[in-house]
């Protein structure tokens, strides 16, 4: 190890770091609210609504992230979008994450009981209500453990962004690598910093999920 | 003569192939209690739910106090769907009570009941916690207002589901099996519950296997089979004096477990 070349590159690793944090975060949040409206777009009364949002999943998820990302910053322009390398990186994996996002709230809604819906519809509660007081919280709760699970898968996917130059961690650490030849220690440090999140996203999400489920322990 | 408060006119259902109602006639008197009885699959409960509207029917009628629900009739005789605000209007006047009591889980006893007076009535939330604290004390729970679903018996939570469907102050108050799912020393404060609201003079439909508390509290019968009402009349008539086969041999069970 030469850590007088990590040292040196020490400031610039950890602004990485910070602005990989700070897509994956941005970024998910798109993707868990537009994952959201996707999951209930997908009980419109309009066919044709659904079978769009149908298409938007299975594509978003059908197909590399990495192509993707390269339609959004590279594509976009002659559609006359023209995004800063770090803002499609950040709607990049909003779109790319919304898909599996609303995958996963779908079946949350699937498996919210029927008769606790009914309930609310006997005493005469209106659509929004009833979503907004019985059927999101308790698909909240049977959704947290694929979404904490979602949210590692995604944390690791950001490292994509580098190859649209957004100055995120897995940049960072080629740049290292390519002006002091070490690879290895390069890719040893990216290890550590990204285990690092990993491990502490996945045990905020076990004390959520801890408390999700004593929220709810069991229903009929 | 006043109008009925619930009136089944000729109603049909269907599941697919399967036809659950067959012009099912039935009226529910103010402050009549009514139990319906049959075999399982009988369309017993299809029907009940009907009267709500929780289930669409095909063919016929259903009225509460002479108002359609679930269907608007257009000027050509024909009909649709009525709106749904006014569905959700009907329905806040028709309490319903679960087989499987279908608590929110998420909620305290004492905000189940609360959450739709504040959603649907409009209250605020220290008014209706209040009420809720009333109607808990009502059926005997007011040391439970604190404790979540799981935390409370079946009969316990079927009690609960019974004050959040009182709360709302309705007209009337449907049944689907509400004991069915209760270990057999729970039923007692149920019924016990369901007695009481009947001597106060709430018009109650029930759809029950319990036939001790149908032959005590109803004043009619209806037994349906194959979806038809096949016997309708005081308990005594049913119970004892019908000459339908169907009713005669369903009772014969009853009879030998010495159930009334």
């Amino acid at each position: 190890m030469s850590w007088d070349v990590l040292l040196h590159y020490a400031p610039a690793l950890i602004r990485g770091f910070g602005v990989t944090i700070a897509c994956w975060a941005s970024g998910c949040a798109l993707g868990l609210v537009l994952g959201f409206a996707v999951a209930l777009g997908a009980e419109a009364p309009s066919r044709a609504l659904r079978a769009v949002l149908r298409v938007y999943v299975e594509v978003l998820r059908g197909t590399p992230f990495l192509m993707q990302l390269f339609i959004l910053y590279a594509g976009g322009p002659s559609l006359g979008l023209r995004l800063s390398a770090t803002t499609a990186g950040v709607l990049g994996l909003g779109l790319y994450s919304s898909a599996y996002f609303s995958e996963i709230f779908r079946g949350a809604f699937a498996a919210v009981p029927r008769g606790l819906i009914e309930a609310a519809m006997s005493v005469g509660m209106a659509p929004f209500d009833i979503l907004a007081r019985v059927r999101a919280p308790i698909a909240f709760v049977a959704a947290s453990p694929p979404i904490v699970n979602t949210l590692i898968v995604m944390s690791k996917e950001t490292v994509v962004l580098s190859i649209i130059t957004v100055p995120e961690l897995m940049y960072e650490m080629q740049t290292m690598a390519a002006e002091t030849f070490t690879a290895f220690d390069a890719i040893f440090a990216m290890a550590v910093f990204y285990w690092c999140l990993v491990e502490v996203v996945s045990r905020i999400g076990r004390r959520v999920e801890k408390r999700a489920a004593a929220f709810l322990v069991s229903h009929a | 003569m006043t109008k009925p408060m619930i009136e089944v006119r000729a109603v049909g259902k269907s599941f697919g192939a399967h036809q659950v109602l067959r012009g099912v006639d039935l009226d529910v008197a103010k402050s009549e209690v009514v139990c319906l009885i049959g075999p399982s699959g009988s369309g017993k409960s299809t029907l009940l739910r009907c009267v709500n509207f929780l289930e669409s029917y095909d063919e016929g009628e259903v009225r509460i106090e002479g108002e359609l629900i679930g269907y608007e009739l257009d000027k050509e005789g024909g009909r649709r769907p009525m709106p749904a605000a006014r569905l959700r209007a009907m329905r806040r006047e028709i309490g319903m009570v679960f087989q499987h009591f279908n608590l929110w889980p998420h909620m305290t006893a004492l905000a189940n009941v609360a959450e739709p007076l504040i959603r649907v009535r409009g209250l605020t939330r220290a008014e209706a916690n209040d009420k809720a604290a009333d109607m808990l004390g009502r059926v005997g729970l007011a040391d439970k207002a604190f404790a979540h679903p799981q935390r409370l018996s079946g009969g316990q939570q079927q009690r609960v589901a019974i004050a959040r469907a009182l709360a709302m102050q309705p007209r009337v108050m449907l049944f689907d099996e509400p004991t069915s799912a209760l270990d057999p020393e729970l039923v007692g404060e149920v019924l016990e519950v369901m007695r009481a609201l009947a001597a106060e003079g709430m018009t109650m439909l029930i759809v029950t296997h319990e036939m001790g508390f149908a032959a005590h509290v109803a004043n009619r019968i209806a037994f349906i089979d194959q979806g038809r009402i096949v016997e309708d009349g005081p308990p005594k008539h049913v119970f004892h004096h019908s000459r339908e086969p169907r009713v005669r041999q369903f009772l014969q069970t009853y009879h030998d477990r010495n159930a009334f």
